[in-house]
């Protein structure tokens, strides 16, 4: 289906839901619902169960989906909302928990790693994914955006609300650091 | 180049985590939600209304200590409204008590259903298993006598799976093979028979 038409789509599944058809905002759940949560997985460290947070993006995008102007794309806008909810979420969690120190965190991961203790690449994903959890959350969003959910430069900019070279300056900051932390991972791999 | 790197190594280290987990996300559940979010968000600011308004009401009874002492009955008056406000806030909080518990037990009974909806049958699970076992005896017994000429093993598995599972799609099977090995040994023993009869003559 071409961008147009989805644009189409999306718009006569919002007229549906103002004119009061469930069925619309269930088809909106049935097409976004994954994207949504493969997105509060990643911004939220890969926690796996990330139900509370989807749960908390369709209440609000159910509350709020009659005020929808229809300026940007419906998708931009479920993403927004699921970047915001993951901000107070993780803020939340972090308020209620004491700062977990390094070693810590590496004990949790290693009950993770079921038994396969040696597999390396398992490993070094294990790193890596950590060192993108560790970015803080302006570079954070933009890295998982960018280069995990495959979002256009001009979606990022509407999402986040900030400019092309607000965005390029955070990306380049982003990259610098994620080199310093698996600069070894990177050259392996060329 | 470097950022073609780094986007490799991301979406590998993505993949190799786990899926993400997530409900049924329905639209009659999300109203609820919904509602409920909107009671609670009424109710505590009502709840703490109703507390200051009780305070206000007992510090304005405590500062008249000092002037002309009131009516009996306005006393007992002000007291049935200090109560009333008590049992109203008493009510709103439990309300918003019942909700929030009711709102926990919905979404464990949401995680339940769904981790039992996980669950095989374990009926069709050992079904499937035995069918799955039947099959692999039929197998090795085919290729006992197809492939390394032993006849005698392959009857031996053959009647295992008939006797083993009797009812079971690969028995059939089984007994069509045995059937079919019986008559191919009735046909060589009469050709040797024929051969037999034949030798005295060329001789």
């Amino acid at each position: 289906m071409s961008a147009m038409a989805k644009v189409t789509e999306e718009q006569a599944l919002v007229e549906r839901f103002r004119r009061g058809e469930d069925s619309a905002f269930d088809r909106i759940v049935e097409q976004h619902s994954a994207e949504i949560a493969a997105l509060a997985n990643r911004l939220l460290g890969w926690p796996g169960d990330v139900d509370d947070v989807v749960q908390e993006v369709f209440v609000a995008a159910f509350l709020g989906l009659k005020k929808f102007r229809g300026e940007c794309r419906l998708r931009t806008w479920l993403f927004t909302i699921t970047v915001n909810k993951c901000r107070s979420h993780r803020f939340r969690r972090l308020r209620r928990l004491r700062p977990a120190t390094m070693e810590e965190a590496e004990a949790v991961e290693s009950r993770d790693r079921s038994g396969d203790e040696a597999a390396m690449d398992q490993e070094a994903f294990v790193r890596v994914r950590r060192a993108v959890q560790m970015l803080p959350q302006k570079y954070r969003e933009i890295v998982t955006l960018k280069y995990l959910q495959g979002s256009e430069a001009s979606e990022i900019c509407e999402l986040l609300g900030i400019t092309v070279n607000a965005m390029q300056v955070r990306l380049n900051r982003a990259r610098k650091r994620l080199k310093e932390q698996l600069g070894d991972l990177l050259e392996e791999k060329s | 180049m470097n950022e073609e790197r780094i986007r490799t190594l991301l979406q590998k280290a993505d993949e190799a985590a786990d899926e993400p987990r997530f409900g049924p996300v329905t639209v009659g559940g999300i109203r609820a939600q919904a509602r409920r979010r909107q009671l609670v968000r009424i109710g505590a600011p009502m709840a703490a209304a109703a507390m200051v308004l009780v305070g206000v009401t007992l510090w304005a009874i405590c500062m008249q200590t000092g002037r002309p002492q009131p009516q009996p009955q306005q006393i007992v008056s002000l007291e049935e409204q200090v109560k009333q406000l008590q049992t109203q806030t008493d009510a709103t909080l439990k309300l918003v008590r019942e909700v929030l518990e009711r709102d926990r037990q919905d979404r464990r009974l949401a995680a339940l259903e769904t981790e039992l909806a996980s669950i095989p049958d374990p009926v069709k699970e050992i079904g499937r298993q035995v069918d799955k076992t039947a099959f692999i005896l039929v197998y090795q017994a085919d290729k006992l006598y197809k492939e390394l000429n032993q006849t005698d093993s392959a009857v031996r598995a053959y009647r295992e799976v008939i006797q083993l599972f009797p009812t079971n799609q690969w028995a059939d099977v089984a007994r069509e093979r045995l059937s079919q090995i019986e008559q191919r040994q009735i046909n060589k023993s009469d050709r040797q028979k024929g051969a037999a009869k034949c030798e005295p003559r060329n001789a």
